[in-house]
């Protein structure tokens, strides 16, 4: 236990001087937030069963994914990769310590900065565009978060354990993501987009998250039990992908 | 006392070519051994086999009283290993990659007797990615001794440095032999060999190709080198009769003797009953170097 402790406090200690990653995984969800809510928070969205509400409503759990997916999957992907590329990963493997307290390090690090990203989130919703959780869905939304933020990190080791170089590593985690933020009801309501584009998305792990952490907001369908497993679908993917092809050592030499 | 690193016959292929092919070491407890070969003579590949990274095809391999291909935790919490290519995180400060290393091991030295070992006193709370690269390697091995090891395997620690960081860490790796440790130091460098080794093992072709004390290593090649300016309007046949026949190059006459005391006599005699000065005159015992690039053969072969 003082081993993973003291793993995941040098982790996060290095997350958070490293000033590129600490903007783009937590300030720019959080810019992205604010920007869109002064955009586009008045307009009226009709929902799929004919409720209207307030895009700032939606906008809320939309980068709250956006946040969890920056922190455990982008995030992951290029910290995961450095420390295989520097040798950091064969170098501990030389020490006495397990194996999986490198990756348990990484996975906790994670789930602490989307924990807080999605607390900061909430408390903005609530006190600046009066976005309100029921406190009866609080529980489904802590839940939502921590498996959501587990996938996500699985996907992240997926897309190391795929990535043959350090700078390989940002672009190919942000064409992954990207163009997902568009079609999964982040950047952009579903409604709006054409249904194929739609009905793609819905298959792919983004817009089932998104789906998970907008029903505590909005509570008019059905508890989404659906999209909630899909969600960890993916992750069992990710992670038996991860497991596959994952390795400690460089690519090179 | 049982060798803290026992070695017979060990091979490792790589495709249809043996890059460790039939290799036999005993290292001693508590000794410096350096072990020396060109670029590609397959001193990484066998370290690493030591270390427990690689596999093996052949051979035994006993370290520490254990095989490192099955050896687990127990056995690398008595190792310390300071890998070719490693740098420190960059994020984190010399203290705190320490402190966080100290936490793999069962019974770690303290983080502040660590720094004093490897002279970071005074860099003990600046990260690591703004340390010089000689910094960065005593760091490296630090991290290397925070867990209190039998034995350190350092491969190339010193390449690309400075020789002022150079003779720093040299400092660090007598201070380690002070304290007891058995060391295996890869190098390509003679003279950090010369100066910091007890044994040299020289790896040629994949096996140990020469193994003894820098002084015996010498010894093995015993040629003394007698050189000196041939006098004006002489020919090389008027020097009288030697151990050797003379060479001749620019002027400068060259004699490689195993019998150095009656060749010098014979020649100073000459010189002087016929009044000559031998201008220029040395004679010189080979250096560990020349005698590595005797043994070890004179072209690099395929990389490692």
């Amino acid at each position: 236990m003082n081993m993973l402790r003291e793993q995941v406090r040098a982790d996060l200690l290095a997350f958070s001087r490293r000033p590129e990653t600490l903007f783009f995984t937590v300030f720019l969800p959080v810019i992205f937030l604010v920007l869109f809510e002064a955009i586009f928070g008045g307009q009226l969205v009709t929902l799929s069963d004919g409720t209207k509400v307030e895009q700032s409503t939606l906008q809320v759990p939309a980068f709250m994914t956006m946040g969890i997916i920056s922190a455990s999957f982008v995030a992951l992907a290029i910290t995961v990769v450095n420390r295989r590329e520097t040798g950091t990963f064969k170098r501990v493997r030389g020490t006495p310590a397990p194996a999986w307290i490198l990756i348990a390090g990484q996975v906790v690090t994670s789930l602490v900065i989307a924990f807080l990203m999605v607390l900061v989130m909430l408390v903005l919703g609530r006190l600046a565009y009066g976005v309100h959780v029921d406190a009866a869905h609080l529980p489904w939304l802590i839940g939502g978060v921590m498996l959501g933020a587990a996938a996500f990190s699985c996907l992240g080791m997926m897309l190391a354990a795929i990535t043959p170089s350090t700078e390989a590593a940002p672009p190919l985690a942000n064409v992954v993501v990207l163009p997902l933020y568009f079609i999964s009801g982040v950047f952009v309501p579903v409604d709006s987009l054409p249904t194929w584009l739609g009905n793609i998305a819905s298959v792919l792990p983004v817009a089932p998250l998104v789906t998970v952490l907008t029903w505590p907001y909005v509570a008019t369908t059905d508890t989404p039990w659906r999209s909630l497993g899909l969600v960890v679908v993916w992750g069992v993917i990710g992670l038996i992908i991860a497991s596959w092809r994952f390795r400690w050592t460089p690519r090179r030499g | 006392m049982t060798p803290a690193i026992s070695v017979t016959g060990l091979v490792k292929r790589y495709g249809d070519r043996n890059v460790v092919d039939g290799l036999d070491l005993e290292v001693h407890a508590g000794e410096v051994l350096a072990f020396l070969g060109r670029n590609g003579a397959g001193k990484t590949t066998t370290t690493e086999i030591l270390e427990g990274y690689r596999e093996r095809d052949g051979g035994e391999v006993l370290v520490l009283g254990q095989d490192p291909a099955t050896a687990g935790a127990d056995w690398r919490a008595k190792l310390g290993i300071v890998l070719q290519e490693s740098r420190p995180l960059g994020a984190l400060t010399v203290r705190e990659t320490l402190r966080l290393y100290a936490a793999y091991f069962p019974h770690p030295r303290g983080v502040d007797e660590v720094i004093a070992l490897v002279g970071l006193e005074e860099q003990a709370a600046q990260r690591a990615g703004r340390l010089s690269g000689g910094q960065q390697r005593r760091l490296d091995v630090g991290v290397a001794l925070i867990g209190n090891p039998e034995l350190v395997f350092l491969d190339e620690p010193t390449t690309g440095f400075d020789p002022d960081a150079r003779r720093q860490f040299w400092d660090v790796i007598s201070g380690l032999r002070d304290l007891g440790t058995t060391v295996f130091l890869t190098t390509h460098y003679m003279d950090e060999a010369q100066v910091l080794a007890d044994r040299v093992a020289v790896m040629r072709d994949g096996k140990v190709a020469a193994l003894g004390t820098p002084a015996e290593l010498q010894a093995m090649r015993g040629d003394v080198e007698i050189r000196f300016v041939l006098p004006a309007g002489l020919a090389l046949d008027a020097l009288p009769t030697l151990s050797k026949p003379p060479l001749l190059t620019g002027g400068e006459v060259r004699i490689e003797t195993t019998a150095p005391t009656p060749d010098l006599a014979k020649l100073c005699s000459w010189a002087e009953g016929r009044g000559l000065e031998l201008e220029g005159l040395t004679v010189e015992r080979p250096t560990l170097e020349d005698v590595f690039l005797a043994i070890a053969g004179d072209h690099a072969e395929a990389a490692s």
